[in-house]
């Protein structure tokens, strides 16, 4: 396999590529009982560094058995964790964080296809959950000063040594700093990512050469506390299932019916009508009227994005403040050039030279000054007057 | 990590003792084959098999028929509410009672049965006077000690209400309460009574329902023959001998071990200082009680939860326990103490720290230090 490697450019003037931890230290890692965190925690042990593993019990869906498939929540999951971390000499603990998780990722989750987005459950879970909640049970329990984790991702510190930034894993198809753009230069600071300069292959690898029974294991896609994939009926036990609506075109005929608008999001063609040149595409979503537009795929062709949350790792981006780079509205999805001008209160405008196709408010955006992430921020709902 | 780890979690198992270690390697070694065969290996077996269910009996005062080895204590509970209860009749326990226990009420539950839940006072003494028995013959399920809060029922006082109030077969659970008392099965007045191993320093892996003479054992397993046809499948001979052993080692030295746990809590106490000034409540029976297991000290935090504290002690070199076995890094709060009235924060920070006769006063002394710097610690960083 060619490594495909970032389109993003190299490291900006005044920051330098940050090592993983080069002094020996203790360090707390968040093992999944996947290949890519074992991989973490055996090439920190193999550091020299103090290791403590730590499973995450994160919501009920941890008390089932998983069968066949295979996720990261379950005990079958925490299974897989403690035998690596036998494996490899390491305490291990587990660590409830059901309420902060329940706080940061649950009910925000139901809250926006409440109102009409699609959520990024994993950037509300990096951000309070694992760099978060988990960094001070870790430093208050065991004397860690660092998390780790599996995650494809690196690091740059201003040469100063100030501040901290999140930096484009090597391996672009795996880079996943669009899910961790909500540390701050702080928690970048804590943060240990040991396979931000690997590929997968190479993941695995030294997997199967250190013996860790997660070595082939399947990558896990589906939402961790949804393990039947069936987010709809989530929603439905929670309350926040809307029934039946209606599909209008962009003249706002009725051109059809769905069975609940919580199960589109913004540039959806599953399950509408029409095709080839005539294909059309969810256009909006009224939480409201329950109503779902479509319209021609050039439609979503958008210059001018309206976001909330937006930050920096340095902090919110103030009323007036731009921060210019390389826009990406989905993970590993197309970049383009653009300005986030700060509106006040994290409200933003992200101004885009070319267009960004179906922005999807609830998703994240991220910009890249080269290949470090200098700002994120949550697309909005647009103005029903916009 | 520290390099001399200091265990503190007897209640839930002690290390199995050297003497019982060497005992059963020998056995293995001495070239047994099944207890059912026809040949002269077999009849070794057999013959160590009722070497043990012999030493057992004299050490309850129970024929050796009356003991049936089980894998584990919580088939033992099983197996004798199997035998005593029937869908018809009420299943009466607390809620202080092993998750084994409370598990079984439930699945009566389901079967159609009813159960009925006896209060704990705020020591987790089972309140007796409150039985309401609806069912002549109700069967119930109760422990002679609470291993997660230590406290020892005042068993006859118990039995005599409940036979008072129409109580039927009674299924004991001795598991806590074998370590610490001369238990004579006759005259617990219980139906079934269950004992296990590792909590006296045996094995892992057995333990023995001992029913009264006239009571019948109804099998859960089926087949073969074996426990004279209460308990199907090949009989684990070297566990027996080990449970035994064990069992007699601490029979001949209880009154030593209690002074010596005594002294031992005493030290802890002691170096330990006020629960006060570490955010931590004592619960079940008060310290000082003789109504208290010797070597237990139960507390509750909140907070924190007691997974936390267990995990942070674990770093600093220290075995402890909730006291409540549950899913691992479950948030429910424990059940039995919220019966006793402790909060709900208090009921999801519970701690246990039990010592057994492997313990040493200075390493209570050392532990106390520990225990004491990994809670002010953890106190001044964690959110509850």
């Amino acid at each position: 396999m060619t490594l495909t490697t970032t389109p993003l450019g190299g490291i900006p003037v005044g920051w330098l590529a940050a090592p993983e931890a080069a002094a020996p230290e203790r360090v707390l890692v968040a093992l999944s009982g996947g290949v890519d965190s074992s991989v973490a925690a055996a090439l920190l042990v193999e550091a020299g560094h103090e290791v403590v593993g730590v499973w995450m019990r994160l919501h009920s869906a941890a008390d089932q058995r998983d069968g066949h498939r295979k996720s990261c929540c379950t005990l079958d999951a925490a299974d897989d964790a403690r035998r690596v971390a036998d494996h490899l000499g390491i305490p291990f603990h587990i660590q409830n964080l059901e309420r902060e998780f329940a706080d940061a990722v649950l009910e925000p989750f139901v809250a926006a296809y409440q109102s009409g987005e699609t959520p990024s459950p994993c950037v509300g879970c990096n951000t309070a959950v694992k760099f978060g909640a988990l960094v001070g049970k870790g430093s208050a329990l065991f004397g860690c000063d660092a998390v780790a984790t599996g995650h494809y991702a690196r690091r740059a510190v201003s040469d100063d040594g100030r501040s901290w930034r999140l930096r484009a894993a090597v391996d672009a198809e795996k880079d996943q700093t669009y899910f961790l753009h909500g540390l701050d230069s702080a928690a970048i600071a804590r943060a240990r990512f040991p396979l931000g300069g690997m590929t997968k292959p190479e993941v695995r690898e030294v997997a199967r050469s250190r013996g860790l029974v997660t070595a082939e294991k399947p990558e896990s896609q589906e939402i961790c506390f949804v393990p039947d994939g069936d987010y709809r009926s989530l929603l439905r036990d929670r309350g926040a299932a809307r029934g039946e609506g209606e599909v209008v075109d962009e003249s706002g005929a009725v051109v059809g019916t769905h069975a609940g608008s919580e199960g589109f999001t913004i540039g959806q063609r599953r399950g509408l009508p029409g095709s080839g040149v005539s294909a059309r595409y969810v256009s909006s979503i009224d939480p409201l009227t329950n109503r779902i537009t479509i319209a021609p795929r050039a439609a979503l062709d958008v210059r001018s994005i309206p976001l909330v949350d937006a930050a920096t790792p340095g902090g919110i981006i103030a009323e007036g403040a731009r921060v210019q780079g390389l826009a990406r509205i989905r993970h590993r999805g197309a970049l383009a050039q653009g300005i986030v001008t700060g509106l006040g209160g994290g409200a933003a405008t992200l101004a885009l030279n070319d267009p960004l196709w179906a922005p999807s408010p609830g998703q994240t955006v991220v910009l890249y000054d080269g290949e470090t992430l200098v700002a994120g921020a949550r697309i909005a709902r647009p103005s029903r007057s916009a | 990590m520290t390099p001399t780890r200091l265990f503190l979690d007897h209640a839930a198992g002690s290390p199995t003792l050297p003497e019982v270690v060497d005992l059963m390697a020998d056995l293995h070694r001495s070239g047994i084959g099944n207890p059912n065969g026809g040949h002269t290996e077999a009849r070794r077996a057999r013959a160590i098999l009722d070497d043990a269910r012999a030493s057992l009996a004299e050490d309850f005062s129970v024929e050796p028929r009356q003991i049936t080895f089980t894998a584990t204590a919580s088939e033992a509970l099983a197996l004798g509410l199997h035998s005593a209860l029937t869908p018809s009749l009420p299943f009466v326990t607390t809620a202080g009672e092993h998750r084994g226990a409370r598990a079984l009420a439930a699945q009566h539950a389901a079967e159609g049965g009813a159960v009925q839940l006896l209060g704990l006072d705020a020591h987790g003494v089972m309140q007796a006077h409150a039985i309401r028995v609806d069912h002549p013959g109700a069967v119930g399920l109760f422990s002679l000690a609470s291993g997660e809060v230590g406290t020892i029922q005042p068993w006859a006082t118990f039995v005599s209400a409940w036979r008072a109030s129409g109580g039927g077969a009674l299924v004991a659970d001795a598991v806590q309460a074998a370590y610490h008392h001369d238990l004579n099965a006759q005259t617990t007045g219980a139906a079934h009574l269950v004992v296990g191993s590792a909590k006296v320093g045996g094995p892992f892996g057995i333990a023995a329902l001992i029913s009264a003479a006239d009571t019948k054992v109804r099998p859960l397993i089926v087949g073969g023959g074996q426990e004279r046809g209460r308990r199907g499948g090949t009989e684990a001979v070297v566990l027996a001998a080990g449970f035994a052993a064990a069992y007699r080692a601490h029979r001949r030295n209880s009154a030593e071990t209690r002074r010596q746990l005594c002294a031992l809590t005493d030290a802890f106490d002691v170096a330990l200082g006020p629960l006060a000034s570490l955010g931590l409540v004592p619960t079940g029976a008060p310290f000082t009680s003789d109504a208290r297991l010797a070597g237990h000290r139960s507390y509750a935090a909140d907070w924190a939860l007691g997974d936390d504290l267990v995990a942070a002690l674990d770093h600093a070199g220290i075995a402890a326990s909730t006291g409540s076995a549950c899913i691992s890094g479950s948030r429910e709060p424990s059940e039995a103490l919220r019966a006793m009235g402790h909060s709900e924060g208090e009921s999801r920070g519970g701690l246990r720290l039990t010592f057994g006769r492997t313990s040493t006063v200075a390493e209570a002394r050392q532990a106390a230090t520990v225990v004491r710097s990994v809670l002010e610690r953890v106190r001044t960083a964690v959110p509850a």
